[in-house]
């Protein structure tokens, strides 16, 4: 097929429905240039660049959520009772503003000539990416991280980045998969180094830059390894070439193929592991993180997490398929990943014991997390690399991966709250004290009402980091754990990954309770006045806080677990 | 009735009874918090909880009267068909004893309803006898679903849920009440505590703590009422642990003082001994029914049973195959069949063994509760509580939660647990009323005094007298909070003398008090003027009159067990005696301290009110006897198998009496209790009233027994010996393995711990840092402009790129099959 026709057929058929599913990402390029030009004519001095951004990425959130009511219900029935009917008639009235229809968006499937996918599990993932991009913006209108001159400026990068990450949400290609990757990457590390003023900023974007690069590169070597060997850079027919390729060889060292698909997967992991700060490529991170702005770098450790995540599950699907080999191959692979995240949270946890800054310790916090979530993941390989009816019994593995799907889009969900209320609440001591030390929150709790308010709020996602019911944290950990535990069952070394595990979130007890201590224990220092923070911040707080409790202890834990469950399952019927 | 008309009844009670339950709740918040801004000398606190449980007690008679006309008072209605006659027939004197067919005498079956199988009974169709016909469950909440195992917040509302919410909030409120004077030397901002003795000789000094006692009284009362409430057993457990916590908090109110503190752990651990049985329980009735609900009569949902449905069918019969330890029930699916297991097709059932271990177990929670003997050691120590709180845990809340939980999981019991609950209820009735004849200590007979009467509720239960343990269960609480106050009036006024041999012709200084504390005593001691048509009583006497027919009842099916009669009756007459005796000593005779005596007053008015208010029900709560309308209330939730009776040959053959051969009874029980019971009173006369006879000499000549019954029996003594020494003696030989071992691998791990972090550190700093030093060495020496960059840190973190992928290659392929 020449390029001609490609393109032919690529504007005939496909492009209206691309454009519809691409609507949000279409609305934040459109809000960059706007906020370009509103920079260029000078209109930024009267309306502040917060606003201009903050109204296109509400609109770009609106949108996505007109298309998770397409996914849920194509024809946009409207319920019979009044809350409902209202509702839907306002998402009819934005899917007719924006244009969206039900045989665009409603239909889930590959798009873009198959480079992305559309299903219900990339809706999602965009759906919280966005609330996130809304929030990080109401964040740094509160603490004012950008000033009048530079709003533009930044707004325009945090966009950018936004662009990246939901693109990289649905990848079906490995050519998405790395365009994404970077288009994420490049803006933030502008970010890291927005502190323009301090060195330490600079020199923290630097190494972030270099590291990216390095990593970039490893990761293009991988790719072109995999494209080469199967001839194909489409997701959906690895596992067919893979079949072909071994031709009845048996799945061992001695196998060419074997060796080059592992040198591809293992480069190309590098990527998505330095995106993830996995061990052993998680050195950018405490450094990045404690040059950057506490807003800064909850952002980068929730949304590229996140938007990688989604990545790694529709390339980790790529290599699962039915035949013998390529079950090893998937086994292998869920295996290796599972030590990769054992590895990782017991790094991270033991190197965060030490630290005395804020925001390096959650730094390493982040990479310990990355490494329970990447779990699931494993979990999941494992079991579709599961013949039917083999040591699993009476389970079924299918339904079993689902399951440990779940699992993982639950935590993201907890963790876009938790990890956004810590580095939220540096945010907030830092305004105060001009410190982000461990120290400068001792007696914090000695401040006015709304202080105490931030401090409770602050315990909540602590407590929650570290899974203690019933906060949602707690069943975010219980579920993966749950589908590492009926994992063990096909391979013994996920059980000795479970104990890791337990162990691990024994020790993340200690350092998170420490900064508990110093809020609510230690006494102010002596020459240091109680703090008194504004109302907004604590309201703000309560609002990011109470998702944490809510996603736990009460109905909408099951009802986030059951949407959660029908998007995982998305990703596999 | 209809399901239509079970909803719109379920929903109107549902909220009713929950804002009763959760009123006190909130009350509690308030007052916790709001606590701190208040002043110490106000008084608004105690009228808000006042308030909250006023308004509990307001709402629950809005409930009944719901309720009632609900079921069109079909309660009171049937009862009277069916009761009325055989109570005829026992009480008239002169009935020739009629054809006694003994207890086997089954029940026409006509008599049983089906409510909740059937299609749906008018009210007078269904039979007062069938558990459900008035009965409401249903969920208010769904806490958490695991798997199979979903824990909710239920509710079930029968007639004896709802006497037992007008019972308590209306106890509670006079309790409430009568505290607004008795705590009102806690209104300052320094209160002197004068049983906490400082070196120096100094007392202790603290702020009052009025709003906080009365924030822990409304705590105890929601938990009290979420018990009742409660429409699964787990859900009682919470409010059951809820209810112990709260009692933990009141009993030690007086933290500083030693023995209050010890006493409020030793009812705590006492209780913690029960609830471990509670739990084994819990665990068998989870693993082996699925479910935790008590039942389900919602005609809207056929076919999901609860416990007592499951085990027992319309007609009250449990239903089981094999013997010896093959022995099973088989359960039921609500709908007249068998239930099936989803899974395997085999109809599901239970070991019989296993279901006599889950009601041993739940029972085992009631003896801690309820201080039944072996645990009832608690309930004397927890006077050290200000003298409210003993009469709200005494009469209407702790004590009565075990009582009432056994009579509510009664269907759950088959007769050889039964045969346990009554012996331990004998055992404990004759324990305590013994131990209450030496006691001198005015609340401690009292305390004494509850023991007894919580094993008779006991055994009454366990001799298949449902009724006659609730009646009394109600009768009680209301005559024993109106003794504790009155005593807590007397204790008041005699400012804080508790000792009655300080005591004696306070009838002169306080007569209210007097008088109240005379119609408990009366109507505890069981007297009454017999007539040939019904006998003019108190309460006290028509309840103990219930149970003493049940144990004679038992006694002549079950020749062997006949101390389940004897002993009651003998306890009726110490009773008597020692009630008697307490009235004496205080309130009669001359005066034998005359400090105290000279320095007594009258109570205030807010504390005499509540007095008067519990003296009317004392006296009149129960009248008309089984005929009457509490009795008919409690007649309408009587399980099914409580009025047939039961015959039972299996590893304990045991015959339960039906209501009929009860009533054949019920004459000659009624005047051998009450021939004991003037025997007690008249003997009491003679040793403290008229003081014909020297106490004292008598105690000299039984010197050993008066040291055994002041020693409580040796129970302390016994538990310190079996428990407490051999308990210690591990624990010192734990403490030499703890600090030996222990903690050398416990600072070995530490250390290791300390030393694997700060090689990680070094790892990712020192390591790192050292490295980008010699590196930054080497390039400062070769430039000097990008030397602040640091750019040998970067190298070095784009060499370990290098490494990791290498290691990840290595650690690939090291693993990989050859």
């Amino acid at each position: 097929m020449t390029v001609t026709q490609l393109l032919d057929r690529f504007i005939s058929v496909d492009l209206l429905r691309s454009l519809e599913i691409f609507c949000p990402e279409l609305i934040l390029s459109a809000t960059v240039v706007l906020l370009l030009l509103c920079r260029m004519i000078g209109v930024d001095r009267r309306i502040p660049a917060c606003w201009i951004a903050l109204a296109g990425s509400l609109a770009a959130f609106l949108g996505v959520v007109v298309q998770l009511r397409f996914m849920q219900s194509p024809g946009l029935e409207l319920p019979s009772d009044f809350f409902g009917w209202a509702i839907g008639g306002a998402v009819r009235g934005l899917a007719a503003l924006f244009h969206l229809t039900e045989e665009g968006v409603g239909t889930p499937g590959p798009y873009f000539t198959g480079l992305m996918m559309h299903d219900a599990l990339a809706v999602m993932f965009r759906l919280g990416l966005l609330l996130l991009l809304v929030l990080t913006l109401s964040l740094t209108v509160l603490t004012g991280l950008p000033d009048q001159e530079d709003g533009a400026d930044f707004y325009t990068l945090l966009l950018g980045a936004v662009v990246g990450m939901l693109m990289a949400t649905g990848v079906n290609h490995l050519l998405m998969l790395f365009l994404s990757i970077e288009m994420m990457s490049v803006p933030s590390y502008a970010m890291v180094g927005y502190l323009k003023g301090r060195r330490q900023s600079s020199e923290a974007a630097l190494k972030f830059v270099v590291y990216g690069a390095g990593s970039a590169g490893v990761m293009l070597y991988g790719l072109s390894l995999l494209a080469g060997l199967f001839g194909t850079a489409n997701f959906h027919e690895f596992a067919a070439r893979f079949t072909v390729a071994m031709a009845g060889e048996p799945f061992s060292l001695t196998s060419g193929v074997v060796i080059l698909t592992l040198l591809g997967v293992a480069m190309l992991f590098v990527g998505i592991a330095f995106k993830l700060s996995l061990v052993p490529f998680h050195f950018w991170c405490p450094d990045a993180f404690e040059g950057a702005s506490a807003e800064v770098a909850g952002f980068l450790s929730i949304a590229s997490k996140a938007a990688v995540f989604g990545a790694l599950l529709r390339f980790a699907t790529a290599f699962t398929g039915d035949g013998e080999s390529i079950r090893q191959l998937t086994s292998y692979l869920g295996v290796g990943l599972a030590v990769v995240g054992a590895a990782s949270m017991t790094l991270g946890n033991l190197a965060a014991y030490t630290q005395s800054n804020l925001k390096r310790m959650l730094a390493y916090s982040t990479i310990a997390h990355a490494g329970y979530m990447v779990l699931a993941v494993a979990a999941m390989m494992v079991f579709r690399s599961a013949a039917p009816g083999g040591l699993l019994g009476s389970r079924d593995p299918l339904q079993e991966s689902v399951l440990a799907v779940e699992g993982l889009i639950y935590y993201l969900a907890v963790y876009l709250f938790m990890n956004l209320m810590a580095f939220a609440a540096v945010a907030f001591i830092r305004n105060e004290t001009y410190r982000e030390d461990i120290d400068a929150c001792r007696g914090l709790i000695t401040g006015n009402f709304w202080t105490q308010l931030v401090c409770v709020a602050l315990l909540l996602s602590f407590a929650s980091l570290i899974g203690i019911p019933p906060l949602g944290g707690f069943f975010a950990k219980f579920l993966i754990f749950r589908s590492i535990f009926v994992a063990g069952y096909l391979h013994p070394v996920l059980w000795g990954v479970l104990a890791i595990a337990g162990l691990n979130t024994v020790i993340s007890l200690f350092y998170y309770f420490r900064v508990m201590r110093a809020v609510f224990i230690l006494p102010r220092a002596e020459n240091q006045r109680p703090l008194e923070m504004p109302g907004v911040v604590a309201a703000y707080s309560v609002i990011i806080a109470l998702p944490i409790f809510l996603l736990g202890a009460s109905p909408l834990q099951a009802r986030l677990s059951e949407t959660a469950r029908a998007i995982s399952a998305s990703l596999f019927y | 009735m209809s399901p239509e008309q079970f909803a719109s009844t379920g929903a109107a009670l549902k909220w009713l009874l929950g804002l009763a339950w959760l009123l006190p709740l909130a009350g509690f918040c308030i007052e916790v918090l709001g606590g701190y801004w208040t002043d110490r000398r106000s008084r608004a606190p105690a009228w808000l909880a006042v308030g909250c449980i006023g308004g509990g007690f307001v709402l629950s008679t809005i409930a009944f009267v719901t309720w009632g006309s609900a079921t069109h008072w079909g309660a009171f209605a049937v009862v009277d068909d069916h009761h009325g006659d055989a109570h005829a027939r026992g009480q008239s004197p002169d009935a020739a004893p009629a054809a006694v067919t003994g207890a086997q005498a089954p029940a026409a079956p006509a008599e049983h309803g089906h409510p909740h199988d059937g299609p749906p009974h008018g009210h007078d169709a269904a039979h007062a006898s069938s558990p459900y016909a008035f009965a409401l469950s249903g969920s208010f909440y769904n806490l958490a679903t695991f798997g199979g195992l979903s824990i909710d917040i239920d509710y079930y509302i029968d007639s004896l849920t709802i006497v037992m919410f007008m019972m308590v909030t209306l106890i509670a409120t006079c309790i409430h009440l009568f505290a607004m004077g008795y705590m009102s030397d806690e209104l300052t901002d320094n209160y002197e505590d004068h049983e906490v003795h400082l070196p120096g000789g100094r007392h202790f000094h603290r702020p009052g703590r009025y709003y906080r006692f009365f924030s822990y009284l409304s705590l105890f009362c929601f938990a009290m009422l979420g018990l009742v409430l409660a429409g699964n057993i787990f859900q009682v457990f919470v409010f059951w642990e809820l209810v112990g916590v709260c009692s933990y908090l009141l009993i030690g109110f007086y933290v500083e003082r030693k023995s209050a503190s010890t006493a409020a752990n030793k009812a705590f651990v006492m209780n913690r001994v029960g609830d471990f049985g509670f739990l084994i329980g819990l665990m068998i009735l989870w693993t082996w029914f699925g479910t935790f609900r008590f039942a389900n009569t919602d005609p809207a949902q056929p076919g999901a049973p609860g416990l007592f449905q499951m085990v027992r069918d319309a007609d009250g019969h449990i239903h089981e195959h094999g013997a010896g330890l093959d022995r099973a029930v088989v359960l039921n699916d609500g709908l007249g069949g068998a239930a099936v297991d989803a899974a395997s097709g085999q109809p599901r059932s239970i070991p019989f063994w296993l279901l006599i271990a889950a009601g041993l177990g739940i029972f085992a929670g009631c003896i801690g509760k309820s201080a039944q003997f072996p645990l009832q050691t608690w309930l004397p120590d927890a006077m050290e509580g200000p003298t409210p709180v003993s009469a709200l845990v005494h009469s209407a809340t702790m004590v009565a939660a075990g009582v009432y939980l056994a009579g509510r999981f009664y269907p759950m019991f088959v007769p050889e647990v039964l045969l346990v609950i009554a012996y331990i209820g004998c055992i404990t009735l004759f324990i305590g009323a013994t131990i209450a004849i030496v006691v001198t200590d005015i609340k401690r007979v009292l305390a004494y005094s509850t023991i007894s009467q919580l094993g008779y509720m006991m055994l009454a239960l366990g001799v298949g007298g449902w009724f006659a343990g609730l009646f009394h269960l109600i009768t009680h609480a209301f005559f024993k909070s109106l003794m504790f106050l009155a005593s807590g009036s007397v204790i008041h006024g005699c400012h804080h003398v508790q000792d009655m041999q300080e005591m004696g012709g306070l009838r002169r200084k306080m007569p209210i008090t007097a008088w109240a504390m005379l119609v408990g005593v009366i109507a505890i001691a069981g007297l009454a003027i017999p007539t040939p048509w019904m006998a003019i009583a108190f309460s006290g006497y028509h309840s103990k009159d219930a149970i003493l027919a049940t144990s004679l009842a038992f006694m002549s099916q079950n020749r062997q067990h006949f101390l389940l009669f004897l002993l009651p009756l003998a306890t009726a007459g110490i009773t008597a005696f020692y009630m008697f005796r307490l009235w004496f000593m205080t309130f009669s005779g001359k005066p034998r301290n005359q400090h105290v005596y000279d320095h007594a007053h009258e109570s205030p008015w807010i504390m005499l009110g509540p007095l008067v208010i519990l003296s009317v029900f004392a006296a009149v709560c129960a009248v008309g006897g089984e005929g009457g309308p509490l009795a008919r209330m409690l007649f309408a939730s009587e399980p099914t198998q409580a009025v047939a009776g039961a015959a039972v040959a299996g590893t304990v053959a045991v015959n339960l009496p039906g209501h009929a051969l009860i009533h054949e009874y019920h004459t000659t029980a009624g005047i051998a209790a009450l021939l004991a019971a003037l025997t007690g009173a008249v003997l009491s006369y003679v040793f403290y009233g008229a003081g014909l006879v020297n106490p004292a000499t008598i105690r000299s000549q039984l010197s050993g027994l008066h040291s055994f019954l002041i020693e409580k029996w040796e129970f302390d003594a016994l538990y310190d010996a079996m428990f407490v020494r051999p308990v210690h003696v591990v624990a010192r030989w734990a403490q030499g393995f703890d600090q030996k071992y222990l903690d050398g691998f416990l600072h070995a791990t530490g250390r290791a711990v300390v030393w694997i972090s700060k090689w990680d550190r070094k790892f990712d700093e020192t390591v790192v840092d050292r490295a980008v030093n010699v590196v930054g060495d080497a390039t400062y020496a070769a430039g000097a402009s990008l030397r602040r960059l640091q750019t040998g840190r970067l190298r070095q973190y784009v060499m370990f790129i290098a490494f990791g992928v290498l290691g990840l290659f290595l650690l690939m392929f090291a693993f990989l099959p050859r």
